[in-house]
């Protein structure tokens, strides 16, 4: 799991564009959203991309995220339920 | 009608935020040149600029610059020309869209596509409700958006932001090189004047001004007309030179200069110096896309190096296309600028 | 400053037909020409969008155009809509007449089917065709000369910015007439990035319902004539309505979704008002922006709201009959806004059954006939807050 935490931080800030921070700089319990790392909308569209990219899951709709995107360890557990890939 | 221009900014390829390409202007050989960019980070926090492509940074840069932050929440108007938008994410994403076929593509780049974009982010960052609007038609862009602030003017708005803003990818650069764009052999900025081929070279565009209803004592110069023409006769370009000339109690004879957008294209000039003969005959040129390349809203850059003569009362020589009648110390000046000899503008200038 | 603004003409082409008789038929009908996509080529099949039913071809056909022209699906929808408000407002002379035009994705239809061609020198005539301003002159060229033409470009809202703009153009005394609106065609680019946004319905859409799921693409195009009064009386034409007022403002909230407050939609619709002289209670109906995505419906719901407070006035969206045509929507939604004001009818939702929870607001379901109908709102809201409104009113 540790590692799959790091894979999804240094993907996230990738694929966000997140310059200048670190993987260490994102608390993996943190909320993702508001007011932890302070994410929006179209943020989560971009992980909804980044997770059928990478590991093969397909959202239906984009309200599914909330639940998925509380926190870079809950997208992780998610993760390794339901890869394909 | 006088609309002042408090504040302008650019970035360019020239050193930007600026003006030392007055004195010192870098000259360029390379048909392809991007744009010589500040340090963003200086000017826009991180976590904000991370989904702006460049031509959406130099746009809230240079409109942070010249708009005092006590007035950017009201302005009355937030004006935008951009010929393409971010060239940047539509590529993105069309690059996605074939490659991925139709699956997996990023949604940022596709928001960022449109060309509303930049007027739009930039009323996000002034916190700005008013009027917001963005012309995209080609090489007269900019100077649609310049007619629309004058009617804004009209109508009674107090302050606007205009901004001219393109960019220049190298896959964009080479697109238009198959159609014939550029210049195919080398060339120096320095001889554009003296050109006999078809093609220009490449720049960016990133110009902001603040218009005002008022002087503020600290004007760069006004602006007395602005009018656009479709396909225009000689007789049509004329009529409307009279007709602004006329609304502001001014002849020819105080007209100081005209100002060209001759960018080294043999068609493209040619046409220039027929409408300057014609118009204005042994009225002195002035050019300035020599120093700055070409892009659909270069045109903002006219304005730009127009709006500093006239501020500091001084021509300096290598913007000089053709020695002509007109005061050296410029109180007038009457730009035009054309696209393809369908599109043509004119704005008038003075002190 | 205070010139009268009337329209003279109106042309139309979108999903549900060609021209503004056939508008009339399946607007009072409810007909809808949102279905299965059979034009455009794309693997997304499954998504309905409302195109107009008819190939490029068959287009240049109609025109009369050779078949080999290089010309992109946008100007072919343009050019037929133009002809038609030309003829309609009887205007023979564009050479003192204003074009403005709007639209967006431009040439892309084209650009992303030869986008490698291009690369290795083929197909590269339409290189050129690519940018807004291409398609506009393409447009402009069908009458041969206009005095003035631009294009204006902010996403869903442009046909109704180019309203507001060539209303401007004409109470300033720079042109008699204006010809504004706006084109746009369908495109694998714009379909896959409103999919990326996951804002596409899979079913017809169903604008300000509980269940709402997003909306629907479509194309088209729709130009109306916009003429001052002294010059539409001088030359005897058939006045049909007044451009009353139009309002402009950013929502300035977020760079694709609305305000919860409706901030910029609210703004709009309240300077077209005070432009147009009108209490919100004189207005009989709203052409709602109304796409069907959670998010733009609730937020105009509360803008109107806000506007109107318990006097609602009849408001429908007609999306679900013409899929949402983006930078034309203004256009179409303008012409059928004119239409429905000219024939006192109000124009249905049609998929409608409950209403959104937080407002309670209850849109117009089906064709209501026989509404004595003043003054008409028509709303148009583009990515990144540019809200627009504008208000058409008969002339007594």
């Amino acid at each position: 799991m540790d590692s799959l935490i790091l894979e999804l931080k240094e993907e996230i800030i990738k694929s966000l564009n997140l310059e200048e921070m670190t993987p260490e700089d994102i608390d993996s319990d943190a909320p993702l959203f508001g007011e932890g790392l302070g994410l929006d909308s179209i943020d989560a569209l971009e992980l909804i991309v980044l997770m059928e990219r990478n590991y093969g899951i397909k959202l239906a709709n984009a309200s599914e995220g909330k639940s998925i995107f509380q926190s870079v360890r809950v997208m992780a557990e998610y993760i390794s339920k339901n890869r394909t890939k | 009608m006088r609309i002042f221009i408090r504040s302008a900014a650019q970035i360019s390829i020239q050193n930007p935020l600026c003006d030392e390409w007055f004195e010192n202007p870098i000259s360029y050989s390379q048909i392809h040149n991007r744009s010589i960019d500040p340090d963003f980070k200086a000017f826009i926090p991180v976590m904000e600029a991370r989904r702006m492509g460049r031509v959406m940074k130099r746009a809230i840069v240079t409109s942070k610059s010249v708009i005092p932050e006590e007035n950017r929440a009201t302005l009355d108007a937030i004006l935008t020309g951009t010929g393409l938008g971010s060239v940047e994410d539509t590529e993105k994403f069309l690059n996605a869209l074939l490659k991925n076929d139709e699956e997996m593509l990023p949604p940022s780049n596709f928001m960022n596509s449109t060309h509303n974009t930049i007027g739009s982010i930039i009323a996000l960052n002034f916190k700005c409700h008013g009027y917001n609007l963005t012309s995209a038609h080609r090489g007269t862009s900019f100077d649609t958006i310049c007619f629309d602030a004058y009617l804004q003017f009209l109508k009674g708005a107090k302050n606007i932001l205009v901004g001219g803003h393109d960019e220049m990818t190298a896959d964009y650069f080479a697109l238009f090189d198959q159609i014939g764009f550029w210049k195919k052999e080398s060339f120096t900025a320095d001889i554009l004047k003296e050109s006999s081929t078809k093609g220009t070279f490449a720049g960016e565009t990133a110009v902001s001004f603040w218009l005002s209803a008022e002087d503020g004592g600290d004007s760069l110069c006004s602006i007395l007309g602005v009018d656009l023409l479709y396909k225009p006769s000689q007789q049509r370009l004329q009529e409307s030179l009279d007709t602004m000339l006329a609304q502001n109690g001014l002849s020819k004879n105080d007209i100081d200069a005209i100002v060209l957008n001759c960018n080294g294209d043999v068609e493209n000039d040619t046409i220039s110096r027929e409408v300057a003969e014609a118009i204005l005959p042994n009225v002195q040129q002035l050019y300035y896309k020599h120093l700055f390349g070409d892009s659909f809203t270069m045109s903002a850059m006219g304005l730009y190096i127009s709006a500093v003569c006239l501020h500091r009362g001084e021509i300096p020589a290598h913007l000089i296309y053709k020695n002509g009648a007109g005061n050296k110390r410029p109180r007038t000046l009457l730009l035009h600028n054309h696209y393809q000899n369908k599109d043509h503008s004119f704005m008038l200038l003075s002190v | 400053m205070a010139k009268r603004v009337v329209i003279t003409g109106v042309g139309i082409v979108s999903a549900i037909g060609v021209g503004k008789e056939a508008h009339l038929r399946a607007l009072m009908k409810g007909e809808s020409g949102v279905g299965k996509i059979s034009y455009l080529q794309t693997k997304h099949t499954d998504i309905p969008v409302g195109e107009v039913k008819m190939s490029d071809e068959e287009m240049k056909l109609l025109l009369g155009i050779a078949s080999e022209s290089v010309i992109t699906r946008t100007p072919l929808m343009g050019k037929i809509a133009l002809k038609e408000a030309m003829q309609d407002s009887g205007i023979t002379d564009a050479s003192r007449v204003a074009f403005i035009n709007g639209t967006t994705v431009g040439g892309m239809e084209k650009s992303e089917k030869y986008y490698m061609d291009f690369f290795e020198g083929k197909n590269t005539d339409y290189i050129a065709a690519h940018d807004c301003g291409a398609g506009t002159e393409m447009i402009a060229e069908t009458f041969g000369k206009f005095d003035f033409v631009t294009t204006l470009s902010t996403a869903c809202s442009s046909a109704v910015n180019s309203i507001i703009m060539g209303g401007d153009l004409i109470r300033s005394g720079r042109v008699e007439a204006a010809i504004v609106g706006g084109a746009e065609s369908l495109s694998k680019f714009h379909l896959n990035g409103f999919n990326t946004l996951m804002i596409l319905d899979r079913k017809v859409c169903n604008p300000f319902d509980a269940q709402r799921n997003g909306l629907n693409l479509g194309e088209g195009a729709a130009y109306i004539v916009l003429e001052s009064e002294e010059s539409a009386k001088a030359r005897n034409a058939n006045i049909l309505c007044e451009l009353k007022g139009y309002g402009n403002a950013c929502d300035a909230f977020h760079q694709t979704a609305s305000s919860p407050t409706g901030e910029g939609a609210y703004l709009a619709m309240k300077k077209a008002l005070e432009d147009a002289g009108l209490n919100p209670e004189q207005i009989d109906y709203v052409n709602a922006h109304g796409t069907g995505t959670g998010n733009n419906d609730l937020c105009e719901s509360v803008s109107i709201q806000r506007l109107f407070g318990e006097k609602i006035p009849h408001f429908s969206s007609t999306k679900s009959l013409t899929g949402h045509a983006t930078s034309a929507a203004g256009g179409i939604e303008a012409v059928i806004s004119i239409l429905a004001l000219l024939n006192d009818f109000v124009p249905g939702c049609c998929q409608f059954q409950s209403p959104i929870e937080e407002t309670g607001l209850m849109p117009v379901k089906d064709c209501l006939k026989n509404v004595d109908l003043q003054n008409v709102m028509n709303n148009s809201f583009g990515f990144g807050g540019n809200d627009s409104s504008c208000i058409f009113s008969k002339i007594r």
